[in-house]
């Protein structure tokens, strides 16, 4: 599965649930291992642009969907897609690594940490442009979240206001924001 | 000026959708989001196999969960419900009137003499206002048999009966006052009113040995015609026999301990516990002496409350209403039972719930707060 391409968003992920017919949905309910297959690629990308840390990302990737496994059977299609309910469990997972990161870095008194795993090689993917690369490197972890779940997984707005827990207009503003800071942070860098 | 202050959140949506690019700055921030999406970022072989590792290809069933659609069915449920029951207790409910008519009275009264109960009879409005005052006959039909049964019992009566005019009202007091005092009786209290708009009333509170009430209440019966009658008896066998039974054995306790505290070998701290004991029994027996001669006073005395009325309707008709109209007016009520006690419950879980709510939109506040500190460092 490619994420990015044309087919990585299979038909109606973004639908909204209301929507659809939830007993055709409860009879169609995929089995875990397929809604793996199909979205980790996404949950992956959606980690290294939280954290920053391809390494990071790999280990909450993985902790995602051992979470996801275990509550999968409470996983409701009626209330959201599984790449919206994989997010948010991802975004509990990275929350609560940066919650002990940041208890590490306190403890070890060292500020400097900042992408020092990955400062070498593109972090966000070989295709993307060294000024983009670093304007994505100097963005912060929100600013890269909202720019992945809304460009890269392609959520729609009010899944990606669900993931992350705000209104579906702040999520549009926070969005413009993290675009407009990343075009001006291009500029610099080419500058 | 950056693409962004030109490109409104709405264009940006559009883009995002796919649309074609109207501007430059448009078409600048189309490119950015192009190069973004074109990025392959995949996950690493070792990763995607521990995640396929986790999870067979069939899955368990899903837990069931119900839709928020199901409150649509609930709700309209739980009113059907609560209707239903009302009418149901409605219907249960007006099965025959309220007052027990003569025929009634006498199981009722042979049941008080078996077991401790209480037993209320009456005569509305109707009949027995029909009957001539000066009949003997009538006298006997309307006096219930009370008062003879042998058991202690308690009868309460309340009467209500017109006279003709003020000056009959007069004389028909006064005749109850002696009727009363003649059965060995008096007049608790009397309140005889003739407003200068007409008519008049008297309210008399009788007593009257309990052996002469059916003779009292035949005898008042005749002083008018009887508007409304109504006889409660409750036997106070049990509770004298408790109380008798209680005062005995408290009689046994105290003669023991004054038995205990005339051994001269009784060491000082226990014959002070013994005397403090002898002192509770003494209270309690007096107590129990007390309520027993209230109990016997009660049996033996009966309580008439008679009202005598010049006006027509000093008592309002009752309203015999139909079988259908007794059915509504018990469900009515039972719904109304029902709001109350739905009030109650809001009023008393609600400031609960509001306070649990508050707490949690606070806590969840503050947690969104320290995230947005985290991701925004």
């Amino acid at each position: 599965v490619t994420i990015g391409g044309s087919g990585a968003v299979g038909p109606g992920v973004n639908a909204v649930s209301s929507s659809l017919d939830a007993p055709a949905l409860l009879q169609a309910r995929p089995a875990f291992a397929e809604v793996a297959a199909d979205h980790l690629d996404a949950v992956y990308r959606y980690l290294v642009y939280l954290t920053g840390d391809r390494s990071a990302a790999e280990d909450l990737a993985a902790e995602t969907f051992e979470k996801a496994f275990r509550s999968w059977r409470r996983f409701d299609p009626r209330r959201g897609t599984p790449r919206t309910w994989l997010c948010r469990i991802a975004r509990t997972v990275a929350i609560d690594w940066f919650r002990a990161e940041s208890r590490r870095r306190r403890r070890e008194d060292t500020y400097t940490r900042e992408f020092a795993h990955t400062t070498d090689g593109a972090l966000f993917g070989g295709e993307l442009s060294a000024p983009l690369e670093q304007a994505l490197r100097e963005l912060s972890p929100a600013e890269r979240e909202v720019v992945a779940l809304r460009v890269l997984l392609e959520l729609d707005g009010p899944s990606a206001a669900r993931v992350l827990g705000i209104s579906r207009t702040a999520c549009s503003t926070l969005l413009s924001r993290a675009l407009q800071r990343l075009e001006e942070r291009i500029g610099d860098v080419r500058e | 000026m950056s693409a962004s202050d030109a490109i409104g959140t709405e264009r940006l949506e559009a883009l995002l959708r796919g649309d074609a690019p109207r501007t430059d700055d448009e078409r600048a921030r189309g490119a950015l989001l192009a190069q973004l999406r074109g990025a392959t970022l995949r996950a690493p072989e070792t990763l995607r196999e521990r995640v396929l590792a986790l999870a067979p290809a069939s899955g368990r069933a899903p837990l069931w969960r119900p839709s928020r659609r199901l409150v649509f069915v609930v709700v309209p449920a739980a009113l059907a419900i609560a209707v239903g029951a009302a009418l149901v207790h409605g219907l249960l409910g007006s099965g025959g009137p309220k007052t027990v008519q003569h025929g009634a009275v006498d199981q009722a009264l042979s049941s008080t003499a078996k077991a401790p109960s209480t037993s209320t009879f009456g005569v509305a409005n109707g009949s027995a206002a029909a009957v001539p005052s000066s009949s003997a006959g009538a006298r006997a039909q309307v006096a219930p048999p009370v008062g003879s049964t042998g058991r202690l019992q308690h009868t309460d009566a309340s009467l209500q009966i017109r006279v003709p005019d003020v000056s009959r009202l007069s004389a028909a007091t006064t005749a109850a006052t002696r009727i009363a005092t003649a059965l060995g009786g008096y007049a608790q209290s009397v309140v005889y009113r003739t407003p200068q708009s007409g008519g008049g009333a008297a309210s008399i509170e009788l007593r009257v040995p309990a052996q002469n009430v059916r003779i009292a209440i035949a005898r008042l019966a005749g002083l008018g015609s009887l508007v409304s009658q109504q006889v409660s008896v409750q036997d106070l066998q049990h509770d004298f026999a408790v109380e008798s039974a209680q005062i005995a054995q408290l009689r046994r306790t105290e003669a023991a301990l004054a038995k205990a505290l005339r051994d001269p070998a009784l060491p000082g701290a226990q014959r002070v516990l013994l005397q403090i004991r002898l002192a509770e029994t003494k209270r309690a027996l007096s107590q129990r002496l007390h309520a027993r001669t209230g109990t016997v006073t009660s049996g033996t005395t009966a309580r008439i409350s008679l009202v005598l009325t010049t006006a027509k309707s000093i008592v309002p008709a009752a309203r015999h209403r139909g079988r259908l109209g007794r059915m509504l007016h018990s469900a009515v009520g039972f719904l109304a039972l029902e709001g109350t006690v739905v009030l109650y419950a809001l009023i008393v879980l609600g400031p609960l719930a509001a306070v649990a709510a508050l707490v949690w939109a606070l806590a969840r506040a503050r947690r969104r707060r320290d995230e947005q500190r985290l991701l925004t460092a």
